[in-house]
């Protein structure tokens, strides 16, 4: 049973009405979850990491190990003035954030997260479901767009046109490398890819590797993982922000609830990507144990995600726009290319022999 | 034919013991020079305010001066000047001064942009202050001052108790006039700055675009401008003036920037400084230069990661434990005030061996500590990609542009005050000037980095020297009269190597306890202008790294 038919089921609603009403509360379960893990990454996650990847403490006077700072900071956040400088486009410059926000949220709608009981805690699962996280996914760029467009601000324009640039040079070897286990799964539908990837590969005595694609093909999981980085605008490849070049690109005129809402669309992002990478290539929400802890599996991959992209932003320097768009069009593509080829070849050639 | 090696080749105007011969350079200008003055520091030729250029140019083709170290404007009662000290990259010992006198009148005068680049600068700021016009300097704009500001607030018509306020309605007001198009319809004019993440302070960049590349980069400084010069005039040689050179480069080169001014004063005064307390401001100088580099490497990473990264973090931590040694020798972190005219303020502190010990750990301490930061930047296949041949300054463009310190010698320029000039306990010391020919921001990076290790062994021989120092000859200050008054009208040009290159400090006294003039030649002024040559045709990021490894200080720059 779905989240969605057993919310409708346990309020006793039937046809379209139950549908709807059920699909809507699941839906507003699921974005809590998602919003709360960001809420959780943003003012505390990522401060205490990076802390301690630079030897710093951060955060620790409120609650355990500073946790608290949570609630202060969205007080904080919330109750700072909204100043609108003169002369943006409105409302494309309003809609933005929203935009930004939204978008990521939406993929989650798709995700496999596991199942409690025997409630499946997947809102819905289309046959194109793959095709559509990358769609929804991708929606954040035109947000960017919106954002560095409607600001009137030079800076604004520039991280808009970084981003534009940006996501063009990884969205196509992001999405080839996605096909890929596509062409292994022979499916779009994610809870498809995730039970494909229960077997097991091989067994070493009583431990069972599962074949999980990034076991399958681990070039190809590297290659999505870098290019994942990029799609999420994180360091390497924070370029649209860069900090100490443009300011903080798209989002420099924005601030209090804008502010928040586009730090939430970033982070909610990070954790789309970390959705999708756990879903197509670490085997979803399975791992060792009982069905029931799924859900925790499914986190501890999503935060291992959001873990690797906060271990870069310490120890990675940022590459210029000129070398991110070599390596995106001149490198991460051909070996795309040739990622998607190979597994044709083996799955469409090799395999049936 | 004879194997030997070929004689070094003899500029004009040197004896070939390495001394200057002013005749034989007085001869080579022949009828341009129409008095000789002598300066504490060099002789000086008075020349026509219509030939600066032939002669600087004369003096720059044959003599082998090819250092324009610094331009010090003023106004007498009966004329203006400007003084030229030129020196030479190959020998900074070998000085000369070119003196431009001009009417009271109308003080016109000739540039010496044609022939140094650095002028450009240099005049701006004579304008500016002072009110000597020069002719042919293309861009003779005021420089540390708003555009509207009223007279000269050095020359000696100015009303220095009437305060000027000039409010923003009254100021070239940037909403007021819409940028200029350039020729190019495709470029962008865009404001970098005053307030940037990176721009180390407030600096302010006009910088034409192309896209993402740099077309034009047009730096406005001032805007820490606090009259540096001024309070020095008005402070008294013995202490008053003491406390000010920590506030020009705040960024931990305390020490190396009173090392300037207590060099200067002590030469024009004929002060001598005991041998012990002369090891003391060696070493301390050179904990103030590792401090400096630190902050200097740490902000440079920086700009290239992009965050606030381990490095910065590590930087930050080491500076930190220079700035306690620095805070046991002379009670202050940041202003130490710890030299004195002919000697430091206090001795060591005691117990004298736990602070042995304590700068011997630092010491033993930081080569492993430096390997850290090799491994994380310079062996960083990233950061080299960012910094490889990126913001290139050629060496023949940073002489013209009067580069000096780190960045000169990011360059390949074999330039340093400490060897070249010998003063304090260099000269008994055993360490290396470190070059490199990268011309690159990886070089000027570099260089930083292995120039804590040499200052690291400076320090550690500086410890074996005090240790030894026998307990009743530790004469930490030499007599010095209450009142220093030095004779009228001398003259002195005098510089130290400070954390960003040559810091000089030009002194004129007029017989009273207080200077005549009192110019400051700040090494990172004339570092930052040469920005144009690394950022232009480079992208946004590069520029952005160039201007960490110039590493500017704007106290510094503005003063």
């Amino acid at each position: 049973m779905t989240l969605a038919e057993t919310i409708s089921s346990a309020l006793g609603l039937e046809g379209a009405v139950g549908q709807f009403v059920g699909g809507f509360i699941g839906a507003a379960i699921v974005g809590t979850f998602i919003l709360a893990n960001a809420a959780v990454a943003g003012p505390w996650a990522k401060r205490k990491i990076t802390a301690a990847f630079t030897d710093r403490i951060s955060v620790d006077k409120l609650g355990p190990l500073g946790i608290g700072i949570i609630i202060p900071d969205a007080v904080r956040l919330i109750s700072k003035e909204l100043i609108v400088p003169e002369g943006v486009d409105r409302p494309a410059w309003d809609i933005a954030p929203l935009i930004i926000a939204s978008s990521a949220i939406l993929g989650f709608a798709v995700i496999p997260m596991g199942s409690i009981g025997s409630v499946d805690l997947q809102l819905a699962d289309p046959e194109v479901g793959l095709a559509f996280v990358f769609a929804v996914a991708s929606i954040a760029s035109v947000g960017l767009v919106m954002a560095g467009y409607a600001s009137n601000n030079k800076y604004s324009f520039l991280g808009g046109l970084r981003a534009v640039a940006q996501n063009l040079a990884y969205e196509i070897p992001l999405i080839l490398t996605g096909i890929s286990v596509v062409i292994f799964a022979g499916t779009l539908q994610l809870s498809e890819i995730v039970a494909t990837q229960q077997q097991s590969l091989v067994e070493l005595g009583p431990v069972a590797i599962p074949a999980w694609f990034a076991i399958v093909n681990p070039f190809a999981f590297i290659l999505f993982l870098a290019a994942n980085m990029a799609e999420v605008g994180r360091n390497p490849f924070d370029i649209p922000e860069a900090p100490t070049e443009i300011v903080a690109g798209f989002q420099t005129e924005y601030s209090s609830v804008y502010f928040v809402l586009i730090y939430l669309g970033e982070f909610v992002h990070i954790f789309l990507g970390g959705a999708i990478i756990a879903t197509i290539f670490l085997g979803g929400p399975s791992g060792p144990g009982p069905a029931s802890i799924g859900l925790l599996w499914f986190l501890v991959k999503i935060w291992g995600v959001f873990l690797l992209t906060q271990w870069a932003r310490s120890a990675l320097p940022r590459v210029r726009i000129d070398q991110l768009i070599e390596i995106g069009w001149k490198g991460m593509l051909v070996l795309a290319f040739a990622n998607l080829f190979v597994t044709a070849v083996i799955v469409g050639v090799l395999a049936p022999l | 034919m004879s194997l030997e090696p070929p004689e070094p080749e003899l500029d004009v105007g040197e004896t070939p013991d390495g001394e200057l011969d002013y005749d034989e350079l007085a001869d080579l200008l022949g009828e341009h020079v129409l008095d000789r003055e002598e300066h504490v520091n060099a002789k000086g030729f008075v020349i026509r305010p219509d030939s600066v250029e032939t002669v600087l140019a004369t003096l720059r083709e044959e003599a082998g001066f090819d250092h324009l170290s610094c331009l010090t404007a003023q106004q007498y009662p009966d004329r203006y000047e400007s003084i030229y000290h030129l020196k030479k990259y190959d020998d900074p010992t070998q000085e000369l001064s070119v003196v431009v006198p001009t009417a009271s009148e109308e003080p016109v005068s000739g540039s010496a942009a044609g022939v140094f680049d650095t002028a450009i600068w240099h005049e701006r700021e004579a304008y500016d202050l002072v009110g000597i016009e020069y002719e042919d300097n293309p861009d003779l704009r005021r420089i540390l001052l708003p555009e509207t500001w009223q007279g000269h607030p050095l020359s000696n018509d100015y009303n220095q108790d009437q305060p000027q306020i000039v409010p923003l309605r009254e100021h070239a007001n940037p909403m007021e006039k819409r940028t200029q198009v350039p020729d190019r319809s495709d470029t962008m004019f865009i404001n970098i700055g005053p307030h940037h993440p990176a721009t180390h302070g407030v600096l302010h960049l006009e910088t034409v675009l192309d896209g993402e590349q740099v077309v034009d980069v047009d730096p406005d400084i001032g805007y820490l401008h606090r009259c540096e010069e001024q309070m020095c005039e008005q402070g008294t040689y013995r202490h008053q003036i003491m406390p000010y050179p920590d506030r020009w480069d705040y960024i931990s080169a305390g020490m190396l920037n009173e090392w300037s001014y207590a060099r200067a004063a002590e030469d024009l005064a004929d002060i001598d400084v005991p041998e012990y307390a002369q090891v003391i401001r060696t070493m301390a100088a050179e904990m103030s230069r590792i401090a400096a580099h630190m902050l200097a490497i740490g902000t440079f990473a920086l700009d290239i990661y992009g965050d606030f990264t381990a490095i910065f973090m590590y930087s930050i931590t080491d500076r930190e434990k220079l700035q306690n040694l620095l805070e046991d020798l002379s009670g202050q972190r940041l202003m130490f005030n710890y030299f004195r005219l002919g000697g430091v303020a206090w001795d060591l502190p005691e117990p004298r061996e736990q602070y042995f010990q304590k700068v011997r750990d630092f010491c033993e301490y930081m080569p492993g500590r430096l390997e850290e930061y090799h491994n994380l930047l310079t062996s960083n296949e990233l950061f080299q990609m960012r910094v490889l041949d990126t913001g290139i300054l050629p060496p023949e463009e940073a002489k013209s542009y009067g580069c000096t310190g780190p960045v000169a010698r990011g360059s390949g320029i074999d330039y340093d005050l400490r060897r070249g000039d010998p003063y304090g306990y260099y000269d008994e010391l055993e360490w290396d000037v470190i070059t490199d020919d990268g011309c690159d921001n990886f070089a000027r990076a570099l260089v930083r980095l292995k120039e804590m290790e040499q200052s690291a062994r400076i320090i550690e021989q500086c410890v074996d020297v005090l240790e030894d120092w026998p307990e009743d000859e530790r004469e930490i200050q030499s007599n010095v009269p209450r009142t220093l008054k030095p004779d009228h009208d001398k003259e002195i040009y005098r510089a130290v190597e400070g954390a960003k290159g040559e810091l000089g400090i030009y002194i004129r006294s007029d017989g009273t306890d207080r200077p005549g003039r009192f110019k400051i030649r700040s090494p990172a002024f004339c570092n930052l202008q040469s920005l144009e040559v690394m950022a232009e045709g480079e992208y946004i990021p590069d520029m952005v790294a160039a201007l960490g490894s110039l590493d500017i200080v704007l106290g510094e720059v503005d003063r």
